[in-house]
């Protein structure tokens, strides 16, 4: 044994100093391939990013746009403009902006993520015609989402067909209402929105299921739990990393959603109303249309803020049921 | 008792999928009609006299065909560009702990919780920049649109194609350098063909939000050379009265390739989107 060992070391050492060298290969090959990648987001993620932040500090407007990089710097100006004066156009409608984007996302984000597990779990059942429902349900998540934008427009109009089952057929209500103008708009943005979005929430949570084993639910039975029982005790804590995920992307989808109301209201130049304006669709549309890209600037950065604070929040919320790989 | 819930959960089923599906079959009827039907107001489900000329008239009635050609070309292109990068980064994500990989992999993520609009005009100031810096048109063009979008979805793409190949043993890519490959070999005989399901799923996630973009196509594009379908489409509304009978038709017609798209890769597209979302 002692024999043996001697003569080990200083190869021991050698192979360290071979291990290095290897190890600088291998980085060296996941580099190159991550360089291209790199530069990419760089030019078109992190450049234009500062320069957005930059932005937000500058005057920009018709006048000083083209000569931008030497357009005055006016400080947290922009920033002052977008939370105190209530003229500024671009804060003009960012209230309503603010309360419809928060009540879409919640209840979009809710509704999608209820309907997309009960109907996975109706899915996960064994029927006559299984792979023909599941291939129908992912339908409208399919369809381009300003597509859903213009073929909802249509169909909530006053005389149109929602209308017509409505109030002809089911005659749930007394007189047709208006679904684009008041109100109801927010109604007529978030329906059809949960339309496109849960059929991938239905797919990703019946993926999930089938990988909770059957004995979990054989040993359940056997304990007497009821069926309510073993969804909350079973079924909902081996979902929760996958719900966690799923919860992320559609908060960052649905805060920052932008086609649907574009497409269903004047097509991208109209304003879709006190109760139809999203944030994004406010920002864009006042920006670009007052030349007010200072402070337009100033609100996309504090859009990204408030963002990573949610992101923060969730972050705390969900860590525990996170691995990372 | 089992069998009266066994049949309602399956009756429950098939209302719900009548009420998934419908929207999309009263587009195809609608896109049947007449527009002077269309605007009295459709209410019952036959079609008395089916428009094929429709889809014909879509096409001449304003330049639907170039709308489609520029779609197509900057899907297309963007999706190549895109699953190239994505599958190099991708792997070196999923292979190697190098120094910087975790903040490479945070970054890849918090891409996306950067408002577009963020971007939007910067990009568009970026573009003019070249052209007055060295006399390269950005705006108005192929290549800008498909750099926008390449940049833009190769993140995501990232992200799904890495639980994939974090899914393929190890072990396969060395006894493949036992046997005498070096590193590239390995990966592009071994590692490669075994994960072509997941390229496809990544490939087909790209062409679909690609085809689906709207805002930047809206600011970075101003002429119908260029401009791409979702851009065109609103011309059917308020640009000449407005043919809803032509919206719809066209709304189908671009609805239709995604489809088809969609069932034909079916298979490996829902396997490689979820392996990324249920694995975590």
């Amino acid at each position: 044994m002692e024999i043996s060992r001697i003569p080990d070391a200083p190869e021991a050492k050698q192979s360290f100093g071979i291990r290095l060298k290897k190890g600088f290969r291998e980085y060296r090959i996941a580099y190159l391939f991550i360089l291209p990648t790199f530069i990419f987001m760089l030019l078109v993620h992190v450049l234009p990013m500062i320069q957005g932040i930059v932005m937000s500090f500058l005057k920009l407007n018709q006048f000083t746009l083209s000569q931008y990089l030497k357009a005055p710097f006016i400080g947290l100006k922009n920033y002052s403009e977008l939370l105190f004066n209530e003229s500024n156009p671009v804060r003009q409608g960012l209230g309503y902006a603010l309360r419809n984007t928060a009540i879409y996302s919640v209840v979009v984000t809710i509704s999608v993520m209820v309907i997309g597990l009960l109907v996975a779990m109706l899915l996960n059942r064994d029927f006559p015609g299984r792979g023909i429902a599941r291939a129908a349900m992912l339908l409208p998540w399919v369809v381009p989402s300003y597509v859903v934008g213009v073929l909802w427009g249509f169909m909530w109009q006053k005389e149109g067909i929602i209308n017509y089952i409505l109030v002809d057929i089911l005659h749930l209500m007394a007189e047709k209402p208006f679904w684009l103008i008041g109100q109801n708009t927010i109604w007529a943005i978030i329906i059809p929105t949960v339309w496109r979005s849960w059929p991938f929430i239905m797919v990703v949570f019946l993926a999930g299921l089938q990988t909770i084993p059957d004995d979990l639910y054989e040993a359940a039975k056997i304990d007497g739990a009821g069926r309510l029982r073993q969804f909350f005790t079973i079924t909902i804590p081996m979902l929760k990393p996958i719900m966690a995920v799923q919860l992320l992307f559609q908060i960052i989808n649905n805060v920052y959603s932008y086609n649907i109301v574009a497409m269903m209201f004047g097509n991208g130049s109209g304003y879709p109303g006190k109760w139809g304006d999203l944030l994004m669709t406010a920002l864009t549309r006042q920006t670009f249309g007052y030349w007010s890209f200072g402070v337009g600037a100033a609100a996309s950065f504090l859009l990204m803020a408030a963002m990573l604070i949610i992101v923060g929040v969730w972050y705390r919320i969900f860590r525990s049921e996170l691995r990372v790989e | 008792m089992k069998k009266i819930e066994y049949y309602s959960l399956n009756t429950l089923t098939w209302v719900i999928v009548a009420f998934v599906v419908f929207p999309i079959i009263w587009m195809v009827k609608v896109s049947l009609h007449k527009n002077g039907e269309i605007l009295q107001g459709i209410t019952s489900m036959a079609i008395p006299d089916p428009q094929w000329l429709n889809y014909k008239n879509l096409w001449e009635t304003i330049n639907f065909g170039q709308y489609f050609k520029n779609s197509l070309l900057i899907c297309t292109s963007t999706m190549f560009i895109s699953c190239f990068l994505a599958v190099l980064a991708g792997y070196a994500l999923a292979r190697y702990k190098f120094p910087g990989s975790g903040l490479f992999g945070m970054s890849v993520i918090g891409t996306q919780m950067i408002p577009g609009i963020m971007f939007l005009l910067p990009i568009y100031l970026l573009f003019l920049n070249i052209k007055d810096t060295f006399g390269l048109p950005m705006v108005d063009t192929y290549w800008g649109m498909i750099l926008v979008y390449s940049a833009f979805y190769t993140p995501m793409s990232i992200w799904i194609i890495r639980s994939f190949f974090v899914s393929i043993p190890k072990e396969l890519e060395e006894s493949a350098r036992i046997d005498g490959c070096n590193r590239i070999q390995a990966f592009v005989r071994i590692i490669l063909p075994l994960s072509i399901p997941g390229i496809i799923a990544m490939c087909v996630y790209i062409f679909l939000t690609a085809w689906d973009e709207l805002m930047f196509a809206w600011v970075l594009t101003t002429t119908p050379e260029v401009q791409t379908i979702p851009v065109g489409i609103r011309l059917f509304v308020g640009q000449y009265t407005n043919r809803y009978d032509l919206l719809m038709s066209a709304a189908t017609v671009v609805t239709l390739p995604v489809i088809i798209t969609f069932f034909l890769s079916q298979k490996y597209f829902i396997s490689g989107m979820t392996a990324g979302a249920v694995k975590g």
